[in-house]
């Protein structure tokens, strides 16, 4: 049997470089046989390929954390799906009700979050811009267009994305209550990942980007209308999707009270350092006053 | 034991077939045949900055025109880009004190220097990430040559800038700058866009058009 294998694998040394590959991989075929019949044999070797077939350590994967590769998997999606996941984020009743864990959760993307983020920052410098052009419209100083809004839009929606689902993920994790053993099988396989979660949440930013156009229109009854449907929408897409997983926590409602706040947050702050009139006429203080309670 | 010796004396003719690419030396241009590439050592410092600076305008005049598909791609070189991005960012400087009133909240120069190569480096990156089969620099140095068009609508903008303004010259400068956005855009994605897989060419020339057109903002916006 063995002769016989070595035999083989002198013959490939001879194979011109278009055949190498498909070579190769009957090369490692026939190892892998001989390796696995081997360990019978050799008792050390014997952990050693079932730590390679199943992988318990996510860092390595088949790819080394700091390749190309590892992320590759990560931005594995194809236009019409970031289009759908869009789509769900916005309008849930549009895609099946167990989207968020076929999808998803079994492929979370970076694309979408990393470049939803992106286009929103760039999105309110510019609009802000264009608001606070609008704002002196009338007036005679000289406008000028700051580009500094650029950093201070990114520090904020980067943290956002980042720091908010690690929180979440980490509440998630920590309050589950497991009340006998079956429940907690099916909470260990519901309960969302981070990387699901950090999906999740940059997608669910997508409204804010048609929201902070409209922000330029310089009425303040619509602006802060449009702050109470961004967050609303968006805030309670993320709880349909993230529904099961919180039923399962002790803090049920403080968690859903803070996903909402903290997309209530980021909406009434935006608005308000990027677009709002900073003094001005009385009718917005009132807006805000009846806003409050 | 015979099989680990083989295994390993295996891998370095399987990988042969992996290498791929071409070693060019970016800036030397096609040989020509009768010359031979020592000739470089001895020629005139003339001869060289010709030759280079051919390559370079060459380049230029196929952003212009993106005809050839992969006339930019043989041979990345970085001076393009550096040429742009360097003029780009001294143009648009902002001449500010961050507290003062006078001068206008445009970016510093290395604020725009880091925008374009950033800029560039990350949307490579995507596309790199998306699998597309292009080299790193390949891909900078065609998103550099591309940024041409922006330039020069950059440069028709602040010859405009010198009259007086009003809403129609503002017009003007805005049509100016999205045509130099959309020539840009076209010209990257018709040299890039085959390098990518099907099914996801809109993710990689999304990137792309976001690149272009915060640099075209930043055009429009120059007012100073």
């Amino acid at each position: 049997m063995s002769n016989v294998n070595t035999g083989e694998l002198l013959n490939f040394q001879d194979y011109s470089p278009e055949h190498n590959r498909s070579a190769r991989i009957d090369v490692e075929a026939v190892h892998t046989n001989q390796y696995n019949n081997a360990n019978t044999s050799y008792d050390y070797v014997e952990p050693k390929p079932v730590v390679d077939d199943e992988e318990p350590i996510p860092k390595t994967g088949n790819h080394n954390f700091w390749t190309i590769e590892y992320y590759q998997k990560y931005f594995d999606v194809h236009t019409n799906e970031v289009v759908e996941r869009i789509v769900s984020s916005v309008l849930p009743q549009k895609v099946s009700r167990n989207y968020f864990d076929e999808r998803i959760k079994g492929k979370p993307d970076l694309y979408g979050p990393i470049w939803i983020s992106v286009t929103l920052i760039f999105t309110i410098a510019v609009s802000g811009n264009i608001a606070s052009y609008l704002q002196n419209a009338n007036k005679t100083i000289h406008w000028k267009y700051d580009f500094h809004l650029v950093s201070y839009a990114s520090t904020a929606i980067f943290c956002y994305v980042w720091l908010v689902p690690l929180a979440l993920w980490a509440a998630l994790k920590w309050t589950t209550n497991p009340d006998n053993q079956d429940q907690m099988e099916t909470q260990t396989s519901t309960s969302p990942t981070m990387m699901s979660l950090f999906c999740l949440y940059g997608y669910s930013l997508s409204i804010y980007i048609p929201v902070a156009i409209l922000w330029t229109i310089q009425v303040s009854w619509l602006q802060w209308l449009l702050v109470l449907l961004g967050a609303f929408v968006s805030g309670a897409v993320l709880i349909f999707w993230l529904l099961p997983a919180l039923r399962k926590s002790k803090y049920f409602l403080i968690l859903v009270g803070c996903i909402l706040a903290f997309h209530f947050l980021l909406a009434a702050g935006f608005m308000l350092y990027f677009f709002h009139v900073p003094e001005t006429e009385p009718s917005a203080e009132i807006v805000v006053t009846t806003l409050k309670p | 034991m015979t099989t680990f010796d083989s295994k390993y004396d295996m891998y370095p003719a399987g990988d042969v077939g992996v290498i791929e690419g071409e070693m060019n030396i970016p800036g030397r241009g096609v040989p020509s045949g009768d010359n031979m590439e020592f000739n470089t050592l001895d020629e005139p410092i003339k001869e060289t900055f010709s030759r280079d600076l051919k390559a370079v305008g060459n380049k230029f005049y196929h952003v212009l025109i993106p005809r050839e598909k992969t006339s930019l791609l043989k041979e990345w070189d970085l001076w393009g880009p550096l040429l742009l991005c360097t003029f780009m960012a001294t143009i648009l400087q902002g001449s500010s004190e961050p507290t003062s009133n006078t001068g206008d909240g445009g970016p510093e120069f290395a604020e725009v220097f880091v925008l374009v190569w950033i800029g560039a480096a990350v949307v490579t990156l995507n596309s790199k990430l998306l699998g597309g089969n292009m080299s790193f620099f390949q891909s900078v140095c065609v998103l550099g040559y591309c940024l041409l068009p922006v330039a020069l609508a950059l440069v028709i903008c602040r010859i405009i800038l010198f009259s007086t303004q009003n809403t129609f010259l503002f017009f003007l400068r805005f049509v100016i700058s999205m045509v130099g956005f959309m020539w840009a855009t076209f010209a990257a994605t018709k040299f890039l866009g085959d390098s990518q897989p099907e099914g996801k060419k809109g993710l990689a020339v999304y990137p792309i058009c976001l690149f272009y057109f915060i640099l075209s903002w930043l055009v429009l916006s120059h007012t100073a």
